[in-house]
């Protein structure tokens, strides 16, 4: 096959109407793994932009039933919904957390580890658009180093790499964590099924483009999340048991500034700055790979 | 216990969801729209018929031959002949040859030809009357290529033809190694089951006058081609032995007896020079090509020229003859050594022979290919620019009814598909003229490389053409090329861009954030739902191929 | 059965009991929990809650309570996690105290607003700093504006009672119930407590069977974005079930008694106060011992009485302006504090007093906060101060040392 093929489920689980931005990852990614959980699921969403996306009160985009949750709450809330289905009987039922980088790396990131550790029986859905997209493009600890947010000026932009959040949850030993990408939608769909088909604890973290938030234009959200891919900025990997490294795309690399340029929040940034961030991918990268090599 | 979260009317108390989202038509923040509009493919836009290259690869690959035959007869009657001697422009210009390789088109076309040789036209095919009567003059590819275009449209066409078979240079010019004569008796019986009349021993001048014509017909197309040798100024030419090329072949794809000496010269670098030559070879001689210019600059189709090499010929280049020597028959030439000069009029570098590079070539034979013009003593009244009938952009002629196509007349000349599109045009032309049919609408602009989204392609060659061991090839007239098989077909047609032709990959489905587009029915492959639609764009900048617009809201109406 | 000393018969009906067991407040909240039969229990550890958690940890390790404990990693997490159980429809418990009950702040507020009928048990105690895990009512009381029913008792007794009440009168109103108790006085004071048959208790408490849940046959999102169209009507409905439960709390009260043959009142209960010029107004364990000062004064002529309220939200305006509407003067006791401004049921009572017909002499006392004992005598020494009162005042300090 010349083109690359890409195909993801029939099944049409969310709907149209919502209010994402246009060009929203965020819509794109909830689109596709509802697409494989299918109208089986429980969705708990805590305060992010998705709270605003699934539409005002009576309405809801998503198509299955929703939770929407305190900010903090989205993994144990889920695990609550969990318990009772369980309660209920119900045990045929996808829980599905779906929460912000903010709802993940950091406020929520204590009741994520919580239910990281006693194993959960949740899919913990981290989609990141690297920083507080709903109070108005503030920083998280998953901004990445360099970038420009309201709260980090140009001036003075974010000083520390973004939280390894993926290292993070490998630390709780879960059975299953995925990175996954919308500009890959079949990866996206196959981890899905993937980490539908394990009980216990599943997280995935999905790069999701948020063109106000990173100063892009809308209709290259996807193009900037394949370059986040093939720039190794954001790898696909996933790590089984906390330890079990697979790298499940490896396209042909370019350098990072090619994913950096598209996006205004990194404007600002001096030669010498891109050439800290590829550093900085580089060895990401190799310590990715010596992860792989010392997996199987 | 009645309802405690319910009041009175039904609705919940508390914030629980009764509803989805369709109420709320986000396409109103809309500024930029999409649609879907194929665009031109640089293939297409650079065959000069303007075949529908992505188009009928699609059908292709759904295996479905009769439909992508059908496809290319939308603008070229003539798929057999052409997907085996075209010098495939289309493939020139193939984006696909940035990428990687470009794609096979000259032998997809042959492929699809191949498939249907068995077919026949289906019934739809001809238009009913619309009483208009055409005349045409000459049955190489310009006349048959009107011919048929007329035809198709309803209209009576009858061909005048000197020869005794239809085809011109496709039957008198071109050997059947390349172009078996049974493909083009099947592409002009095709043309022929139209209601198309051939004439043939007909000789404009001779056995009809353009007056004649011009009084019995609505209009005349004269597509009366070039064969007559040119001239040339070289010493010791009318020794027995010199001779022009393209009698040569006309003699050998009469049938006619030829006998050839063991050594053969061929002077000259087009089709006809390497025609020539090849035939030649068949019959056994040594034969060596003298030409001007580099190999580069020669006319000829480039795989012939290659597949002559193999062939064991010998190619000189940038050697021009002196003088033919012999008493009576040729026994020899003295050829001179020439290096290239400033571009001249035709763009090419002039060759300029190198003062003491003489030498001596023993041959005997010398066949001069250095290029054919058409005969128009017999045509007095026709406007020229000096060798060719001037016609102007409608390709009619000085004369009231009178067009002229094809290599008699000005404009690109020399091939078989430009003659197919100049008798394709000057078809079009005379119909609009006579009943006011609209030419087709302006042409969407043309894909270029960079607009082809990359990151969905994999690297992947270009298949070999499969054709006769050369060992064989030179002991006989048989076809050396063949055909594809069916699964290098189908590859290959996937391989191809599909620049600016949608191919129903479902991506912009797939990546609209707003489940905005769902497929269609009824042959339309995806629907917009503008309701919805925010016009983020992402659909037509993801798409691979161009194959989607995006405009500004205002400035197209729903 | 044990053998039941006379005196404690009516208390205990036999008939309607299964076990008498000689048990700690925490416990038997524990044990209302199981004969409530919870489904999920969320709980984090702190004093003096842990018992409840622990002996319920015991009960669903050795299958007496068919539950899901889920044992999270902080209070708010605790909550938060019901919030998720009971949305998905089962019956939920929690327990926790002070700095606990803080931290849940946000999730208190969740659970009302989203209509979630949990029970959590909270055990009133001191809040930080500095360090104090003795009794104090601050914490509950500073969730008044939460939008849960909040209940305050006396005995061991009363708390398992109220806390199978509590279950019915929530699920009925789709409100969530606070049912507190004093650190110490009664979290670790054992006291024989009744365990009510199993089949009576259900017949009482039917399973919980919700209106709305999240149902994958019938999918709707609960808690979405709320414009300013339609917030305030759910808001509107939320004080609705308030009134609704005050009206609903004395008929589930009589429902208990009848089919488990015991009775603590309504939202408040008066004791002697049928002739009673001078009334003390009390919640929590502090009513128990002013029972003692109140008999003792009555002994001696003075017509003393007592209210003391069970329910303090919603707030039982119309039962208080009917126990006061005899009495000269009353003294509201508070082992909490709203700072500047004073005991927090003094000033509820008050608010509540205004738009009613009679307004008797009111005085707001402040008294026992940290643990410190609420002794016969220091409730003497109020007695006094009340009975010699001119004019009412707002914020009379008790035993702070000089
Ligand atoms: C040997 C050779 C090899 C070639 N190889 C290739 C190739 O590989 N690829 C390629 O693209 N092109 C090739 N060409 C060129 C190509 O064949 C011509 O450009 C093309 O055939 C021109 O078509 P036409 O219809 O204008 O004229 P022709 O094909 O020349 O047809 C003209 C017809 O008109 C008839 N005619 C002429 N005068 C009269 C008259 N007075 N009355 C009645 N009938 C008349 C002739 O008999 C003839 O049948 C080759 C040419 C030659 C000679
Ligand atoms: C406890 C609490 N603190 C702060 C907020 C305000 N708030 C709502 S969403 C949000 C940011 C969400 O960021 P993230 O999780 O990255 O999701 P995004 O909006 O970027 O999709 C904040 C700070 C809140 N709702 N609750
Ligand atoms: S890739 Fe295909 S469509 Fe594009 S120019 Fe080449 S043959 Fe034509
Ligand atoms: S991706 Fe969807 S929303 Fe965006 S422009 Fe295309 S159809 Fe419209
Ligand atoms: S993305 Fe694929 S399906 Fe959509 S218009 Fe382009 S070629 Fe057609
Ligand atoms: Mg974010």
């Amino acid at each position: 096959m010349s083109q690359i093929p890409v195909s993801v489920p029939a099944q049409e689980i969310m709907g149209s109407g919502h209010v994402a931005c246009p060009g929203c990852g965020a819509a794109m990614a909830m689109r596709n793994a509802l697409k494989v959980l299918g109208p089986k699921t429980v969705v708990v969403i805590p305060a992010c932009c998705w709270s605003v996306i699934d539409g005002p009160t009576p309405h809801s985009v998503v198509g299955v039933p929703v939770i929407h949750t305190a900010f903090e709450t989205a993994a144990i809330t889920a695990t609550g919904v969990r318990a009772g289905l369980r309660a209920r009987g119900e045990e045929d039922v996808n829980v599905m957390a779906w929460a912000g980088d903010g709802g993940t790396f950091d406020i929520g990131f204590q009741s994520l580890s919580g239910a990281a550790e006693r194993n959960e029986d949740i899919i913990y859905v981290c989609y990141d658009n690297e920083a507080y997209m709903n109070t108005g493009i503030q920083r998280s600890s998953a901004t990445p180093w360099g970038a420009w947010t309201t709260t980090t000026p140009v001036n003075n932009p974010k000083s520390r790499p973004k939280k390894n959040i993926v290292d993070a949850l490998a630390a709780h030993h879960i059975p299953y964590i995925a990175t996954a990408s919308v500009a890959y939608p079949e990866d996206l769909v196959k981890k899905f099924e993937r980490a539908k088909s394990i009980r216990g604890m599943r997280f995935i973290h999905i790069l999701s483009p948020c063109p106000p938030g990173w100063k892009s234009v809308p209709e290259q959200s996807i193009r900037i999340s394949r370059l986040a891919v093939k720039s190794r900025v954001f790898p696909l990997f996933e790590v089984l048991d906390g330890w079990k490294y697979r790298l499940t795309q490896d396209p042909e690399p370019v350098p990072v500034n090619e994913y950096l340029r598209l996006q205004g929040r990194f404007r600002h940034l001096t030669p010498e700055a891109i050439d800290q961030i590829q550093q900085d991918v580089d060895s990401r990268w190799n310590q990715l790979q010596q992860r792989i090599a010392s997996s199987f | 216990m009645g309802h405690v979260l319910i009041d009175q009317e039904g609705k919940p108390v508390f914030a629980a969801s009764t509803g989805r989202m369709e109420w709320n038509h986000t396409g109103s923040w809309r500024y930029m729209r999409p649609r879907y509009e194929n665009k031109l493919p640089p293939c297409t836009q650079g065959c000069p018929t303007h075949e529908k290259i992505p188009q009928y690869f699609a059908q292709v690959k759904r295996g479905d031959y009769r439909g992508a035959w059908e496809i290319i007869l939308e603008d070229n009657p003539l798929p057999g002949v052409c997907g085996r001697v075209c010098y495939h422009p289309c493939e020139d210009v193939c984006n696909r040859g940035e990428f990687d390789e470009r794609i096979a088109i000259n032998a997809l076309e042959r492929f699809v030809a191949d498939q249907n040789l068995d077919r026949r036209y289906p019934a739809s095919f001809r238009q009913p009357s619309n009483g208009v009567n055409i005349a045409i003059v000459g049955s190489g590819p310009a006349g048959l290529s009107a011919a048929y275009q007329l035809a198709r449209r309803g209209t009576a066409v009858t061909i005048f033809e000197a020869a005794a078979e239809p085809g011109g240079m496709l039957r008198l010019g071109i050997p059947e190694y390349r172009l078996p004569r049974h493909i083009l008796d099947k592409e002009i019986h095709d043309i022929q089951s139209l209601g198309v009349e051939i004439r043939t021993g007909q000789r404009l001048g001779t056995d009809i006058t353009l007056e004649d014509l011009q009084n019995r017909f609505d209009a005349v197309i004269l597509a009366l081609g070039a064969y007559r040798g040119r001239a040339v100024d070289l010493p010791g030419r009318h020794l027995k032995g010199v001779r022009s090329a393209l009698d040569f072949l006309r003699e050998l794809n009469t049938h006619q007896p030829v006998d050839l000496p063991e050594r053969v010269t061929v002077i000259g670098g087009g089709n006809t020079a390497i025609d020539a030559a090849r035939s030649a070879r068949r019959l056994g001689a040594d034969v060596t090509i003298l030409y001007r210019r580099s190999r580069t600059e020669m006319p000829a189709v480039r795989e012939e020229i290659e597949a002559a090499l193999e062939e064991g010929i010998d190619l000189k280049e940038c050697c021009t003859p002196v003088e033919v020597l012999g008493d009576e028959s040729v026994r020899g030439l003295r050829w001179i050594k020439t290096r290239l000069g400033e571009p001249d009029d035709s763009g090419r570098r002039r060759p300029i022979p190198i003062p003491g590079s003489e030498a001596v070539l023993e041959t005997g034979a010398v066949l001069l290919a250095i290029g054919e013009l058409p005969e128009l003593e017999s045509l007095p009244a026709l406007g020229t620019t000096g060798s060719r009938i001037a016609v102007n952009d409608h390709y009619q002629t000085n004369l009231e009814g009178v067009y002229a196509c094809g290599d008699v007349a000005d404009g690109p000349v020399g091939t078989v598909v430009d003659a197919i599109a100049t008798g394709k045009a000057t078809a079009l032309a005379v119909l609009h003229s006579l009943l006011d049919q609209k030419p087709a609408a302006n042409q969407p602009p043309v894909v270029t490389y960079d607009q082809i989204n990359l990151d969905y392609f994999r690297h992947q060659s270009r298949p070999a053409l499969p054709h006769l061991d050369v060992r064989d090839a030179v002991q006989s007239f048989t076809e050396v090329n063949q055909t594809l098989s069916p699964d290098t077909a189908e590859q290959e047609a996937v391989r191809c861009f599909s620049c600016g032709t949608c191919i129903e990959c479902d991506l912009c489905l797939i990546y609209c954030p707003d489940v905005a587009i769902t497929r269609g029915s009824n042959g339309v492959p995806y629907v917009i739902n503008y309701d919805f639609c925010k016009g983020c764009g992402v659909c037509v900048e993801e798409c691979p191929r161009e194959a989607m617009t995006f405009e500004e809201e205002l400035s197209c109406t729903n | 059965m044990h053998e039941l000393a006379p005196a404690l018969k009516p208390y205990f009906n036999e008939e309607t009991t299964e076990d008498i067991l000689v048990i700690e407040g925490t416990h038997a909240a524990s044990h209302a929990a199981r004969l409530a039969r919870v489904q999920a229990i969320s709980a984090y550890p702190i004093t003096p809650q842990t018992s409840i958690v622990e002996l319920l940890s015991e009960m669903c390790a050795t299958g007496d309570l068919d539950a899901q404990f889920i044992k999270v990693e902080s209070e708010h997490s605790a909550l938060a996690c019901l919030v998720g159980a009971a949305s998905a429809g089962a019956r939920c418990f929690t327990a926790t105290s002070s700095q606990g009950l803080l931290l849940m702040h946000e999730i208190i507020h969740w659970v009302a607003a989203a209509r979630l009928p949990i029970v959590m048990v909270n055990v009133n105690r001191a809040l930080a700093p500095p360090w104090s895990i003795w009794a104090d009512q601050t914490d509950s009381l500073a969730q008044r504006d939460t939008g849960w029913i909040q209940f305050y008792g006396e005995s061991n007794q009363e708390i398992l009672d109220t806390i199978l009440m509590a279950y019915r009168l929530a699920e009925q109103v789709m409100l969530p119930v606070m049912v507190n108790m004093d650190a110490f006085f009664l979290s670790h004071t054992a006291e024989p407590v009744a365990l009510p048959k199993q089949e009576l208790v259900d017949r009482f408490l039917p399973p919980y069977q919700p209106e709305f849940r999240l149902d994958v046959n019938h999918p709707r999102a609960f808690g979405g974005l709320a414009k300013p169209d339609v917030y305030m009507e759910f808001r509107y409905h939320m004080q609705q079930a308030m009134e609704e439960a005050l009206q609903l709390w004395p008929v589930i009260a009589e429902e208990y008694k009848y089919h488990l043959g015991r009775w603590h009142g309504t939202a408040i209960e008066s004791y002697r106060c049928e002739d009673a010029e001078t009334i003390l107004v009390t919640a929590g364990t502090i009513t128990g011992t002013t029972r003692l000062v109140v008999d003792q004064y009555r002994e001696n002529g003075v017509p003393l009485g007592l209210v003391k309220i069970r329910m303090f939200r919603p707030f039982p305006v119309e039962a208080l302006r009917q126990a006061l509407a005899q009495a000269q003067r009353v003294g509201v006791i508070d082992r909490n504090l709203s700072f500047g401004q004073g005991g927090i049921f003094y000033s509820e009572l008050k608010s509540a007093l205004y738009n009613g017909d009679h307004r008797p002499l009111l005085n707001g006392y402040v008294a026992g906060l940290g643990g410190r004992d609420v002794t016969p005598d220091v409730l003497a020494e109020i007695v006094e101060h009340l009975i010699h009162s001119e004019t009412g005042q707002d914020l009379v300090w008790i035993g702070v040392k000089a």
